[in-house]
């Protein structure tokens, strides 16, 4: 039976038909409002143009790639007949303008360094106190055969820094962000800098006034 | 084409005009490297194959270390043995010793041979080989046996050329040396400040030494500060006081020692020449002659 033709249809008119269907319009259009799907995480996904997940992945790659491949844990391994380096993540500084967790690659990093057998790492400075005031409590409350020993912690041989900074440069509607990571690995007894890695991203962001492709 | 129409028609050429303006193209013309949907590449197997570089790596290391190791404690007596347990290089021990006290490979030295002669330096200066005293700048072997060796000390080499500059209190006594002739240096420099701080940290070092106290008072004294010099004098003067006591004491027991042994011979001697039976004969030459009243 259509619409058109029922008694229901007669006695509304035509205005509370257009008014029908768009309630109707309203109601299927909000029920499509919200959308969620699992995504691959290393798709890129590139939506403001704003520092995002695959920019981190991307500098994650280059620095583990960089510093695995370099000469310095080599040189070290040499030297120490066989013995790891051990490596503090340090302060890896934000100077962009943007906000920019810095963790979600030097974890990656971190984790390369693991994962490769080839360096050692040891808790970073934030990490340490937590780990101290255990051990302290342990002394205390634990059984002395489960007890953690003190003044037995390694030390680090090498320190990681850097820092992010970015350049920006727009004109009407095109926009261009640059962003340059730079790590360094030093000696921590004799300040050398041991390694030297960076990685840049420079990205071209354009709006288009009618939404055309 | 009515006033109407034309109005339109010019409209219409407005609009594409502005719809054009805005689909001008960019000034930027470069081919993206990465756009959306994309895949950012997983490091895991470059992870893994690093791994596996360096287990091999390590694995070849350890097997020669062990070796050398292996050479090291077959050739070793009472004293080198135990120093290449401390992990510390010693004079005397040839050249896988020391590789095995240092725990390194022939890798990581720069081997020269001049004659019998035999020269180990690091091969880079960054990291080098360690013992359990510290960082070794130099062994030199002689005939295959160390002659003599160096450490890379705060203050610069100290070299070790014999037993006596072996220890802490060698150690200490060549650092303190370094420390008063850097101290010296800045004194001429003019720099008194850290001329003073250079002797107080000799000092720490080799407390005995009263020159030095009395360089560290006269110093103070010329800085203005007469608390610290007259404490400095005091102590200078004192240790002299205990110097001088010292070499007396060591003088009188010296002497003591003379004087009991003085007595005990004259003793023996008494009762030895009482004793014997006089002699009817003159003593031959040399002898003292036997007073027969004793």
């Amino acid at each position: 039976m259509s619409l058109r033709g029922s008694v229901w249809t007669r006695r509304i008119g035509r205005t509370g038909q257009v008014a029908v269907l768009a309630a109707l319009a309203l109601v299927a259009t909000a029920c499509n409002a919200k959308r969620v799907s699992r995504i691959d995480p290393n798709a890129v996904t590139d939506l403001s143009g704003k520092w995002n997940d695959a920019d981190s992945r991307l500098v994650a790659n280059a620095l583990i790639e960089q510093s695995l491949t370099a000469a310095w844990q080599r040189r070290y391994m040499t030297a120490h007949g066989g013995k790891n380096p051990t490596v503090m993540i340090g302060a890896f500084r934000n100077k962009s303008l943007e906000l920019i967790p810095i963790q979600t690659f030097t974890r990656d990093l971190e984790r390369a360094f693991i994962n490769s057998g080839q360096v050692n790492v040891v808790a970073s400075k934030e990490e340490r106190d937590e780990i101290r005031a255990e051990r302290t409590d342990q002394q205390q409350n634990a059984a002395a055969d489960s007890r953690a020993r003190q003044a037995m912690e390694a030390g680090a041989n090498y320190i990681l820094q850097g820092d992010v900074q970015s350049i920006e440069d727009s004109e009407g509607r095109e926009k261009i962000i640059y962003y340059q990571i730079d790590a360094t690995l030093i000696d921590l007894e004799s300040n050398q800098k041991v390694w030297v890695g960076n990685h840049r991203i420079k990205k071209y962001v354009e709006r288009r006034r009618l939404g055309m492709e | 084409m009515t006033p109407r129409s034309r109005t339109s028609v010019r409209a219409a050429v407005l609009t594409a005009t502005a719809l054009f303006a805005a689909c001008t193209p960019a000034r930027v013309r470069e081919r993206p490297i990465m756009v959306n949907s994309d895949r950012v590449a997983n490091t895991d197997s470059l992870v893994a194959a690093a791994a596996a570089r360096g287990e091999a790596d390590r694995a070849r290391l350890e097997a020669r270390r062990d070796s050398l190791m292996q050479v090291a404690m077959s050739t070793c007596n009472g004293g080198t043995c135990a120093a290449l347990a401390r992990g510390e290089v010693v004079l005397g021990m040839n050249s896988a010793q020391v590789m095995a006290a240092t725990r390194t490979t022939p890798e990581a030295w720069t081997v020269r041979v001049a004659g019998p002669a035999t020269i180990m330096t690091p091969r880079t200066l960054s990291r080098t080989p360690r013992d359990n005293s510290g960082e070794l700048a130099m062994v030199q072997l002689q005939n295959g046996g160390v002659s003599t060796y160096a450490y890379r000390e705060r203050q610069g080499l100290r070299v070790v050329a014999t037993a006596a500059d072996t220890g802490i209190t060698a150690r200490n006594r060549v650092l303190a040396d370094r420390l008063q002739k850097e101290g010296d240096d800045f004194l001429s420099a003019g720099d008194r400040a850290l001329a003073l701080d250079r002797y107080d940290r000799a000092l720490l070092l080799n407390p005995d030494d009263y020159g030095l106290e009395y360089k560290v008072a006269s110093l103070l004294d010329l800085q203005l500060r007469p608390v610290e010099a007259l404490m400095r004098y005091q102590r200078f003067l004192q240790q002299l006081e205990l110097q001088r006591i010292d070499a007396q004491g060591t003088q009188a027991a010296k002497l003591t020692e003379a004087v009991v042994r003085a007595q005990q011979r004259i003793v023996i001697l008494r009762q030895e020449t009482e004793a014997a039976p006089p002699p009817a004969t003159p003593p031959p030459a040399g002898q003292p002659p036997v007073d027969p009243q004793d």
